[in-house]
């Protein structure tokens, strides 16, 4: 059984994975507009405020979700859910840098045995180095019995 | 009643319920344009049969489009409303063309600063829970 304390210690707050975007306003204006958004800010890619809603801003951190040495634990991670914190707009048509590491690890056992939760944090930087989001992705992993 | 500043708000109030659209083109043309279109699991979000050869119950709604739903129906509330924080809990698939509604409530105010808490959950037609999500939502102060 992996010891949850051990890997806290071992891979939590340490960057592994860095990956720059420039977002392309059609498609913010598509995710917004095909989730039922009605704000002109997030659909209208001529309005002066244009941004990405928090969706888009969640989709960016689609991508390898744990460091590469972070050991097997029997299960496929599934994904548990996302969150995402709006700190300044993300805009399109600029160079921004997303900084990912671990965030959180925590475990529940339940009857079908033990689940351990990773929290991976991608923090979204505008051009000027300035920490503008953050978006969390929550992977729940099954753990077998013989990990 | 509109919604456009933190003394509109009552504590416990329900947001009208929403009914986002789930059709299957929709979580296509979502699914592309995040890039999760083509091949790959593009399929799973885009064509019921090749989902159910993944071993999916049929194409699902992408989970963080779900999310987008949400933020839809806070701004639905109330054009004013800016959502700060925004956390979704995916507790079972969402298949596309499944109709769901969405449900929301009041769960905290907060006068001084203009954050309103959320609580959200999208439903299927069979009243099961889908997807659970909490925002922080601001508010122009009164």
């Amino acid at each position: 059984m992996v010891d949850v304390e051990q890997l806290k210690s071992d891979f939590l707050n340490t960057e592994f994975d860095r990956k720059d975007f420039v977002l392309d306003a059609q498609k913010l204006a598509t995710v917004a507009r095909i989730s039922g958004e009605t704000k002109a800010e997030f659909i209208d890619p001529e309005h002066p405020d244009f941004q990405a809603a928090p969706a888009f801003i969640a989709s960016l951190a689609s991508g390898r979700h744990l460091p590469i040495d972070f050991p097997t634990l029997g299960g496929i991670p599934m994904d548990g859910g996302k969150a995402v914190t709006c700190i300044k707009p993300v805009r399109a048509g600029v160079p921004l840098t997303g900084r990912t590491h671990l965030h959180e690890i925590y475990d529940k056992s339940g009857r079908s045995g033990r689940m351990v939760f990773v929290v991976a944090r991608m923090e979204i930087m505008d051009p000027d180095g300035e920490h503008i989001a953050t978006s969390d992705s929550r992977m729940v992993i099954r753990e077998r019995p013989d990990a | 009643m509109t919604i456009r500043t933190i003394t509109d708000v009552e504590f416990g109030a329900q947001l009208p319920v929403f009914t986002p659209d789930t059709s299957l083109s929709s979580t296509s043309t979502f699914a592309e344009a995040v890039g999760w279109g083509g091949g790959g699991r593009g399929g799973r979000f885009s064509d019921h049969d090749a989902a159910k050869k993944e071993g999916l119950p049929g194409a699902l709604v992408p989970g963080i489009m779900a999310m987008g739903f949400l933020t839809s129906m806070i701004h639905s509330w109330s054009e004013a409303a800016d959502v700060r924080h925004i956390d979704t809990v995916f507790r079972a698939p969402l298949l596309a063309d499944d109709p769901c509604h969405i449900d929301g409530v009041v769960t905290d105010i907060d006068e001084a600063t203009g954050i309103v808490q959320l609580d959200l959950t999208v439903k299927n037609e069979k009243d099961e829970t889908r997807v659970f999500g909490t925002a922080d939502v601001r508010l122009p102060l009164g």
